[in-house]
């Protein structure tokens, strides 16, 4: 016999899975969409229960009534938190992509070939093309502008850069992917496949990040 | 505990059984009998977010001392009296993990609602023992025991072989973080050591 | 550093330390703590970041500079500069995303009082009012405009678990002592109080730390 509150769990079981993956799974539409009905047929219910009473309600004469009236509020305020959690889950994994550089929108359309098995069948809308919600595409976007303008107050320490601490200056890299000329301080260098440099890492940090170089050593 | 934090929001739909102490028309489902009334004295296993509520709301509406509970509650197995004997035998014996995958942060809650002195002593020593344990492991599995075995293996009854990998699977999620971190910081002590020793 | 500077060190009359170098002794001093420290430190007062900042463009000019002259010799101490340029930067950047990380997973506790709010900068605080203005919009556009008005507030304490979110004050911390003090702890049975040398380290919860390390007498490690 399902209860209150069973759905939202299932929202957060989602997110815990989410938070082990290096990949963001599909959005879960209709979960979210049946979590959020949910909350508003027991609203429903607790304005009905009420109705009756015309704003005088007794809980000490009306125990019974009293008991329901809260486990409804419970199961409220239950799914509010596991729906808060699961968005907050996603978006704080939406952010570690934007700060690593990655093109989010773009990567959730690739990645959806692999996710698409997993979804729920219901959810395949018209833009099957993204694991993320409409509004999480928005929110990457946003939450874009708002790391580049507080980036753009230290143009000159690269925020976005390694957070290990320099000790070699200077590295090997092997391209793994051509990347077409980088400026460098010591002249323009032609990254193509397979070929081998050796550059300061503050200058190739990015196409390491991205995938475009490998770290040798 | 925080608002937005995955496992506590899990913890929290951990089962305790619960007894009513009143006649609830409306929530007969609980009970699987959706079209009846539930009786007073029915037993239903409920989450703790809503048996917390519940046994602390007083029928007289308030949270003050005055009427009786809606419902009454009893430890769950996972703390019952088989595996506290267990426990008390040898912590490191017992599967957390079979009883709850969040074991502490139920056993934190039953605390929080009622006062069990010995449970809290018993635990106190599972959880300080389990970590010595957890923390050899993680040593281990990271490559960065002691040399040799013989000095890893002193004070644990427990090889490298099946019966650890039963201990550790046996971890609960409190326990598995505890063991990334040693792990982790095991490896990172590592990798430091030999950065240096190259430089 | 230039010439004047290192004339001044080695002049014994000269006893100030030149102001390059002591702002590089707090601006480690500022991330060591601030990466120890389980909850956002005070944002330096004292232009700090402002003088850092300029030391940094000033440095990447001269680099550029140089770097024009590819004689060896120079080369060699167009090297010395950039990696000290190197480190200084990656102070700075480590510092402010040690910041940022903590004022993101906690940023409505941060913003809920003046005395919390003034431990940011203005940027920071720029950032993080327009950070949850965000996720607030992302969380009625996904579901929440949905819900009962009652139940659309991200700010209730109510209830048995407040949905403002506040750093665990009690994790622990290592600290030295920086003159012989009173060091005075909370254990789980019983409070202990010890005297405390000068120089000695301590493994403490940050909240029994905090007070010794504001007074200045110790600092975290």
């Amino acid at each position: 016999m399902p209860m209150y509150g069973d759905l939202g769990n299932k929202l957060v079981q989602h997110a815990k899975r989410a938070q082990n993956l290096a990949q963001l799974p599909a959005y879960q539409t209709e979960l979210v969409r049946a979590v959020t009905r949910e909350v508003r047929d027991l609203d429903r219910d607790v304005a009905s229960m009420l109705e009756p009473f015309q704003g005088s309600f007794d809980p000490a004469a009306e125990q019974a009534t009293a008991c329901t009236l809260l486990v409804n509020h419970l199961s409220m305020r239950r799914n509010k938190r596991c729906l808060l959690a699961y968005h907050r889950t996603r978006a704080d994994k939406l952010e570690e992509l934007v700060w690593s550089g990655s093109d989010v929108v773009d990567l959730a359309g690739q990645q959806q070939a692999g996710a698409a098995a997993n979804s729920v069948p219901a959810a395949a809308n018209d833009r099957q093309s993204s694991s993320l919600s409409p509004q999480e595409e928005d929110y990457v976007r946003q939450y874009g502008d708002l790391l580049a303008a507080y980036k753009g107050q230290w143009t000159d320490i690269d925020l976005t850069g390694s957070l290990d601490p320099p000790r070699d200056l200077f590295i090997d890299v092997r391209v793994l992917k051509d990347a077409g000329e980088i400026q460098t301080e010591y002249g323009a260098i032609n990254l193509t496949k397979n070929s081998q440099f050796y550059v300061r890492q503050g200058d190739v940090e990015r196409l390491i990040a991205q995938g475009y170089l490998q770290k040798l050593g | 505990m925080s608002y937005y934090d995955i496992d506590s929001i899990l913890t929290d739909a951990e089962k305790i059984p619960c007894t009513f102490q009143l006649d609830v028309p409306d929530l007969g489902y609980l009970d699987n009998t959706p079209t009846q009334t539930l009786k007073t004295g029915s037993r239903v296993a409920l989450p703790l977010w809503l048996a917390e509520m519940l046994a602390i709301a007083s029928s007289s509406g308030g949270l003050d001392e005055q009427g009786k509970s809606f419902v009454t509650f009893d430890l769950p197995p996972a703390l019952g009296n088989d595996v506290v004997q267990a426990l008390k035998a040898d912590p490191r014996a017992v599967p957390l993990r079979d009883q709850s995958a969040h074991f502490y942060g139920l056993a934190t809650h039953m605390m929080d609602l009622s006062e069990e002195q010995e449970l809290a002593t018993v635990l106190r020593k599972t959880y300080v023992t389990r970590a010595t344990e957890i923390a050899l492991h993680a040593r281990k599995v990271g490559g960065v025991g002691h040399h040799g075995k013989s000095s890893a293996d002193e004070g644990s009854n427990l090889g490298v072989g099946g019966a650890g990998e039963e201990f550790l699977r046996g971890l609960d999620e409190r326990e598995r973080r505890l063991f990334r971190k040693a792990h982790d910081g095991a490896k990172a002590g590592k990798e430091w050591m030999e950065n240096v020793k190259k430089h | 550093m230039d010439i004047d500077d290192i004339l001044r060190e080695v002049d014994p009359t000269f006893h100030a330390i030149p102001q390059e170098k002591r702002d590089l002794q707090d601006l480690t001093r500022a991330w060591v703590a601030e990466r120890c420290a389980p909850e956002l430190l005070q944002w330096p007062a004292n232009d700090l970041f402002e003088r850092v900042n300029e030391n940094i463009k000033r440095q990447i000019e001269k680099v550029e500079e140089m770097t024009g002259d590819m004689d060896p010799k120079t080369n060699f101490v167009l090297i010395v500069l950039q990696t000290e340029l190197e480190r200084f930067k990656y102070l700075v950047r480590s510092y402010l995303r040690a910041r940022i990380a903590k004022i993101d997973r906690h940023t409505l506790h941060y913003l809920s009082t003046d005395d919390l709010r003034s431990r940011l900068s203005e940027m920071e605080l720029a950032y993080a009012t327009r950070h949850q203005a965000l996720l607030h919009n992302h969380y009625l556009a996904s579901f929440l405009s949905s819900f009962p008005p009652a139940l659309q507030n991200l700010n209730d304490t109510a209830g048995n678990v407040t949905m403002i979110d506040a750093p665990d004050l009690d994790s622990a911390v290592f600290v030295r002592l920086l003159r012989d003090t009173a060091v005075e702890a909370r254990d789980v049975d019983v409070d202990s109080s010890t005297g405390g040398q000068e120089n000695a380290i301590y493994i403490l919860r940050w909240s029994d730390a905090k007070p010794l390390v504001d007074a200045g007498s110790a600092e975290l490690v």
